[in-house]
This record gives C-alpha cells, sequence and structure tokens, in this order.
C-alpha cells in the first residue's frame, strides 16, 4: 500500500464537493447571464421608471430575481448535473455513490440563493433610498414579517431552482431536458395560480412553486395583496427544495434504504402541512390598498 | 488480504449482452506486476475488465478482488474501490472543468478530504501523466492524447494497489507512450496493473505476462516470451508473400514479412514478434486453449 494516507470521507469530503460545485455553478455562463440579467432590468426599472412617488409596486419586484435567476439556474444547475456524468463510468468505480455526489450538487444552489439575496438587499436599499408611495404594499402598510417573507421568496425560488435543475439533470437525460422543465414550471406556474387571484379562495393557489403575493397597480390605482401567509409559504418552497433534493439521490437505487424512505415521507409530510399553513393563516382574503391618484388608469 | 490470495481471482465468471456472450467461463487470476491483455475486437476484454473494476458485475461465478467479494456488501465494494484506480475505455469529461478540476473532484470522491494533501496529490499525478503544464488548461481545449492522460491520472490517485487501464495508450505519440511504460512499470513493482490495449508493441515492452481473449474465452495465459516462443519458425523474410500464409506485407526493406503457412522459396527465418504470436495464435488454426505448464 503506498505511504500516501488516504482519509476516511465524512463531513469534509461532502463539504469539500460542496465547494467544487458551487464554484462550477457560479462559473456558469447560464446561470450568470442571468444573474447578470436580473440586476440590469431591477437597475433599469429603478432608474427609469418616472414616478415621483418612488418606486412603484416594489414588492413585485423580488420576482424578477426569481424569474431570470431562479429559471437559468434550472438549465445550469440540470447541465452541471449532467456534465458530471459524462465520466460516470469513472466516478463510479469511486468509493463515494451516486447519492453522495447528488448531495454535493446541492451545493450548486448555493449561488443562486446568494444572488438572489443580494437582488433582494438591493431592491430594499433602493426601496429605502428612493422610496415608495405611502399607499403601497411595503413596509408601514404591512406587518414587516410579511414583507421580508415575500422579499426573501426571491433567494429561495433562485436556490429552488437549482436544485430542481439537479432533479432535472439526474432524471432527463435527453437534449431540451431543462428548457422543457422551465417551460412546464411557468405553464404549472401560471395556470395553477390565475384563475384563483381574484377569487376568494385565492390562498389555495399557494401550491404553485412560484405564487406570487402582489398583484401590482390595478386600473383605479390600488394594489392587491393576494391571500396566504407568506412566511409559512416560505418554509414551504424550502421543504419544495428539499424534495428535490430527495428525489434526485433517490435515482441512485442503493440510496433507498428504510431510514432514506422514512427521510423522504417526513419531508413530504411538512411540505403539505406547510401549504396548508400558508393557506390557512396570515391574510384569509384579499387586500386592496388605498388607491394611488397618480397610477390610476381608469 | 489472506497469505496466498492473488489481488484479482476470478473464476467461471461468465457475462451476457442480450444473446452476445461476452465472457464464457473465465479463470484467471491476477498479482502484482504488469498484465497485458489482448484480443480482437469483441473478445470480452473491456467487459473482464470493467467486471474487476467493480464498474458491472458478473451473471455467473465468482469475483475476489483485494481478498474480497465485491458482490457481497457496499462495505466490500467500497473497500475495493478505496484500493481501486480505472480507466474506462471511453471516459467522458465534464467541459467545464480544467484538468487539474477534474482530477480534483475525483480525488474528492476518493476520499482526498485535506485540501492541501488533495493538492499535492493531484499535482503529482498530473505530472506523471506528464501533464504538470497543461493543469490549468480545460479540458475541452486539450487534445485527443492530453485528454487520455487527464484519465489516467485520475486512475493514479492515491497509488492504488490495483490499476485497471483499458487502452491507456489510444491517441497517445510515441513519446508520450515511452512516458506512459515508464510510469506504469514503476508502478507495476507495488501494484497489480491490468492494461488492455491493440499495440502489442506496448505489451511486449511492458508486461511480463499476456492473457490472450478471443470470443470471450482465454487462449492463452502466460509470459509474453512463452507467447512469442510459439511463433518460432513460422515467421520469415521473403522476396514474395507467401501464397497460403496467415498474414504477409510488404515492409520497408522491399522484402515481405510472412507469418504462418507454408515457408516460402527463398524466405530467411525471422525473428518473431508478439504481433506475429497473436496472429498466430488467433489465426484460423489456433483453436485450443494454450497455457504453459
Amino acid at each position: 500500500m503506498s505511504s500516501l494516507s488516504m482519509p476516511a470521507s465524512g463531513i469534509a469530503g461532502h463539504r469539500a464537493m460542496a465547494v467544487i460545485e458551487a464554484r462550477r455553478m457560479a462559473r456558469h455562463p447560464v446561470f450568470v447571464l442571468g444573474v447578470a440579467l436580473g440586476f440590469v432590468l431591477l437597475g433599469l426599472y429603478v432608474v427609469l421608471v418616472d414616478d415621483k412617488t418612488g418606486i412603484p409596486v416594489a414588492l413585485t419586484l423580488p420576482l424578477l430575481g426569481a424569474f431570470y435567476i431562479g429559471l437559468t439556474s434550472v438549465i445550469a444547475a440540470a447541465r452541471l448535473t449532467r456534465s458530471t456524468e459524462v465520466a460516470v463510468e469513472a466516478v463510479a468505480t469511486a468509493p463515494g455513490t451516486e447519492a453522495r455526489r447528488t448531495l454535493g450538487l446541492a451545493a450548486a444552489g448555493i449561488p443562486p440563493f446568494l444572488a438572489g439575496l443580494v437582488f433582494s438587499g438591493a431592491l430594499v436599499v433602493a426601496v429605502k433610498e428612493i422610496g415608495v408611495a405611502p399607499q403601497e404594499w411595503w413596509f408601514g402598510t404591512l406587518p414587516d414579517w410579511q414583507v421580508w417573507s415575500i422579499v426573501l421568496l426571491c433567494p429561495v425560488a433562485c436556490l429552488d431552482g437549482a436544485l430542481l435543475g439537479v432533479l432535472t439533470g439526474r432524471w432527463l437525460r435527453f437534449r431540451g431536458a431543462p428548457a422543457m422543465v422551465v417551460v412546464a414550471l411557468i405553464v404549472v406556474t401560471l395556470l395553477g395560480q390565475a384563475p384563483l387571484l381574484e377569487t376568494s379562495s385565492s390562498e389555495w393557489r399557494l401550491w404553485v412553486p412560484w405564487a406570487i403575493f402582489h398583484t401590482g397597480d390595478n386600473a383605479d390605482g390600488t394594489q392587491t395583496l393576494i391571500a396566504g401567509n407568506p412566511a409559512a409559504y416560505l418554509c414551504y418552497l424550502l421543504a419544495l427544495g428539499a424534495l428535490a433534493v430527495l428525489g434526485a439521490m433517490w435515482h441512485d437505487r442503493t440510496a433507498r434504504t428504510p431510514r432514506f424512505r422514512t427521510l423522504v415521507a417526513a419531508v413530504v409530510a411538512a411540505a403539505l402541512a406547510l401549504f396548508v399553513l400558508a393557506a390557512t393563516t396570515g391574510n384569509h382574503d384579499n387586500r386592496v390598498s388605498d388607491p394611488i391618484p397618480s397610477r390610476a388608469t381608469s | 488480504m489472506s497469505a496466498g490470495t492473488s489481488t484479482v481471482e476470478l473464476t467461471g465468471v461468465s457475462k451476457r449482452y442480450g444473446r452476445t456472450r461476452a465472457l464464457a467461463g473465465v479463470d484467471i487470476a491476477f498479482d502484482r506486476g504488469v498484465t497485458g491483455l489482448l484480443g480482437p475486437n469483441g473478445a470480452g476484454k473491456t467487459t473482464l475488465l470493467r467486471i474487476v473494476a467493480t464498474s458491472i458485475g458478473a451473471d455467473s461465478g465468482e469475483v475476489r478482488l483485494l481478498g474480497r467479494d465485491p458482490h457481497r456488501s457496499h462495505a466490500d465494494v467500497t473497500a475495493v474501490r478505496r484500493e481501486l484506480g480505472y480507466l474506462p475505455q471511453e471516459l467522458g469529461y465534464p467541459s467545464d472543468m480544467t484538468a487539474f478540476g477534474f482530477v480534483e473532484y475525483v480525488a474528492v470522491l476518493k476520499e482526498w478530504n485535506d485540501r492541501e494533501a488533495r493538492s499535492q496529490e493531484v499535482r503529482r499525478v498530473l505530472d506523471a501523466a506528464g501533464l504538470a503544464d497543461q493543469a490549468s488548461l480545460r479540458i475541452s481545449r486539450l487534445s485527443g492524447g492530453q485528454r487520455r492522460r487527464v484519465g489516467l491520472a485520475q486512475a493514479l490517485l492515491g497509488d492504488p494497489r490495483l490499476v485497471v487501464l483499458d487502452e491507456p495508450t489510444t491517441g497517445l505519440d510515441p513519446a508520450q507512450r515511452a512516458d506512459l511504460r515508464r510510469t506504469l512499470s514503476a508502478l507495476g513493482h507495488r501494484s497489480t496493473v491490468l492494461l488492455s490495449t491493440h499495440q502489442t508493441e506496448d505489451v511486449a515492452a511492458l508486461c511480463e505476462r499476456v492473457v490472450v481473449l478471443a470470443g470471450g474465452t482465454v487462449r492463452f495465459d502466460g509470459a509474453v516470451t512463452d507467447l512469442v516462443a510459439t511463433a518460432v519458425g513460422q515467421v520469415w523474410l521473403a522476396d514474395e508473400p507467401g501464397d497460403d500464409a496467415l498474414v504477409s506485407w510488404r515492409t520497408g526493406t522491399g522484402r515481405h514479412h510472412v507469418v504462418g503457412g507454408v515457408r516460402p522459396v527463398g524466405a530467411d527465418l525471422a525473428e518473431p514478434t508478439l504481433e506475429d504470436a497473436y496472429l498466430l495464435m488467433l489465426g484460423p488454426d489456433a483453436q485450443r486453449v494454450h497455457t504453459p505448464s
């Protein structure tokens, strides 16, 4: 046996793999493009929108980051997952299992999460500097925990996008699968919530992965805050992200131990419970703000 | 590993892919040193190496690697893989990784968790593979031979006790092949190295032992010199090609290298090469297994 020592696996090994995958994600051109687009558009919106009352519909802007960073992260993470597996014949004969490699790939969600966090921070700072109309749904008109929850939907959605990408990369091996998943996500998100937004059952839209809480300006200059508990919804999204990772690990047959199955069942139960919590607590009905006269178009 | 147990032991190992029989009742054992695996396309070489590398399982028979049964438990196969280095016949690479990055990734999978030690080891194997200057280049920008050497480098991580190389010389130029022979020769002093190749000169230059596979069975298993000895008296240099030769070709000197068949008129007996012996072994008359006593 060589005199070169070979340390046993453990936390250090997972950390090393996580660093590698996070770095790969941070450098991935599709992800970089998404981040650039998100920030450029936010900047343009803040600078170019001409409204004397301040930044309009600020609470919808986390969706901008979630869209550009989150959706591109789906594609980037899926490609990272597939690209590592082209060397599967060599890496599969190393001591680590596919499930362990998948867990390492989950760290590819760190750069999108951080990018989303910076995006949300930039939004909050911009609003603080420029201001918003006093009738805007924002800090002051809503409890702080609700505003923070909605703002933080951006980084969590970005994280979940990457984790969905890992799940996609593990299970769908045909060309164009990531793009197809992105399209499916958009369609499901739109169709899953649009019919419910203006109804008395709007809180049940919260099953979709990217639910909105703010409709933007209505024709009469008011704004509608859609029903539901954004903090519980945030936790629901985190549970969905965990399920994506577990679903990706499930691809490795050797990982499907009784303990793992129990974990999956527990996370599914938690996700369901959090969904019900999000839908049944918080704002029970849609709330309409006072009108902002300069925004009325009718 | 118990005393007297070979590094690799295959007993009655068979493998099928649908209706195709890849290996049929192979009995073979390997120990420290470099063993060459020769055989025509479809002989079962890659299948044999994949079974030894724990990439696939055998359909029947017994496989023991480093004293363990890799099919018995996850712990056993993991223990084997901790001391295994494998270069597959076809190895893809993540397009965004550098040579250093890819080998480092494999090093992490092979449980090199200390960052400093890992970097040092990655540099060592890249240097051994002749890629010290290309470490920071993206693999997508390397030549085919350089990519092959990246694959070799990851197989050498940790100086494994069992090294399985499937066609490691593909795409290498003569100087690179000479470097590889040097590396594998040194490795063979302390490890069991199995390599399959179509290049008989690599086997002749590097291996003490050669196994010839054909049709999923072992046709020869013994010293390289013994295989070459089977061709003595059956190879000639002649002015004209032999009419019933197994194979002949015109050399650069203008004379014909004739293998097998009846000695052509005026032909001079030639020193046989491993290639000649291999061709004769797998010619139409070589129907039985030959194992030297």
